[in-house]
């Protein structure tokens, strides 16, 4: 199995930002597994960050909840066989494939595939691209750079948010 | 706490649409659907069962310009409301940011509304949240059947905690009420993030630990799980 380091050599050294470094991370993951997208999904269904070419007809929130859903569900499964959780979860089409692994208590990547691929290449790099994910949020939630300055003067148009 | 995706510079807060089965959850999320700007609307997903019940959750993005620099995103979320889906309920109720509790009107469903409400308490527990620190808004919804219970009534059994909040009388089918309820979660919710993003600002100068809100998680502090 590949280590975190073996994943992507370079690829999160010397760049400034998580947000970057997460995106370098995908790319190479990407690149090396000829997937067609990844998405990185708070558990909750919210995307944290996004790499790829999908047909912009396919709304990526949606997909987003639905991942979320679907792997919550199959982790109450996992728990009435007693394991903690499954922390794979492949959904296999004629042409489009889905792979969700753990990345941590809060989030999951989700990876959509094609043809070109494998679902072994694809789990293969999968495991050590969560693991470097799973390192990189933990710094950007720790992280005082990447808290975001937003006071109420940068708030408008509040009082009809959703006109009818 | 609400979610950041700084590579897109999106804002994400999580709303979930609460109450006892049959309310008018899904008949909010449908009449916002149908009446909302489009270029502000994705697609309404439901997952329903062949009698049209919810069997998972319906769900709806909207978007909004209202933070400068950033896109805003509202995620609506129905919970199932029949009583043996509460592991259901569970699941679509992590990582919320504010809830719309939807009670029924009508006098025969005043139990249910109560043990709807206790059972989102339990569940947020679970979340560990507390009602109390969420924000939250109450819809009386079916205020055209015959004999509605009167508002105070629904106050007192629902609305009779030590910090009252915002109520509104509705009628999911016709639309009254609904986008005022939906402005008004959203309203909170705004409000309450840019409160702690201001205290996370002045705690960070004061070099205080523990960040409220961080780009690309935006997660607050061990209340997400």
């Amino acid at each position: 199995m590949p280590s975190s380091a073996d994943i992507t050599p370079g690829a999160t050294i010397n760049v400034s930002s998580p947000a970057q470094r997460l995106q370098s991370l995908l790319a190479d993951f990407l690149d090396k597994t000829q997937a067609t997208f990844s998405l990185v999904i708070d558990r909750g269904g919210s995307i944290l960050c996004q790499h790829g070419n999908l047909d912009e007809s396919i709304d990526c929130t949606i997909l987003a909840a639905l991942a979320a859903g679907s792997f919550a569900a199959t982790k109450e499964l996992a728990a009435r066989l007693g394991e903690p959780e499954f922390n794979t979860l492949h959904h296999q089409g004629k042409t489009a494939n889905i792979l969700v692994n753990t990345v941590d208590d809060d989030a999951v990547l989700m990876t959509v595939f094609g043809p070109e691929t494998t679902v072994g290449l694809v789990k293969f790099y999968s495991v050590g691209t969560v693991t470097c994910l799973a390192e990189l949020l933990k710094e950007a939630r720790s992280s005082p750079d990447s808290q975001v300055a937003i006071s109420r003067q940068d708030i408008t148009g509040v009082g009809n948010i959703f006109p009818q | 706490m609400s979610i950041i995706n700084y590579v897109n510079k999106e804002v994400q807060f999580k709303i979930v649409y609460y109450g006892p089965a049959l309310c008018g959850k899904t008949t909010n999320l449908s009449y916002i659907h149908g009446h909302v700007a489009e270029t502000s609307k994705g697609e309404l997903v439901s997952l329903a069962t062949a009698a049209d019940r919810t069997l998972f959750f319906d769900f709806l993005p909207l978007n909004a310009l209202i933070i400068k620099g950033f896109g805003t995103r509202f995620q609506l979320y129905t919970v199932p409301g029949q009583v043996i889906y509460n592991a259901t309920r569970q699941l679509v109720l992590r990582s919320v940011d504010g809830v719309v509790f939807v009670a029924d009107s009508q006098w025969d469903k005043m139990q249910e509304n109560v043990e709807s409400f206790r059972n989102l308490q339990d569940n947020l527990v679970l979340q560990r949240l507390d009602i109390d620190r969420i924000p939250y808004v109450l819809q009386y919804n079916k205020r055209d059947v015959g004999n509605p219970a009167p508002v105070h009534y629904l106050d007192y059994i629902l609305n009779n905690r030590p910090v009252r909040v915002p109520s509104y009388e509705a009628v999911a089918t016709t639309g009254q009420g609904v986008f005022s309820t939906l402005n008004a979660i959203s309203r909170l919710l705004l409000r309450k993030f840019v409160r702690e993003t201001e205290e996370t600002a002045a705690a960070g100068k004061e070099r205080s630990a523990a960040p409220a809100v961080t780009a690309l998680s935006g997660i607050a502090a061990g209340t997400r799980r």
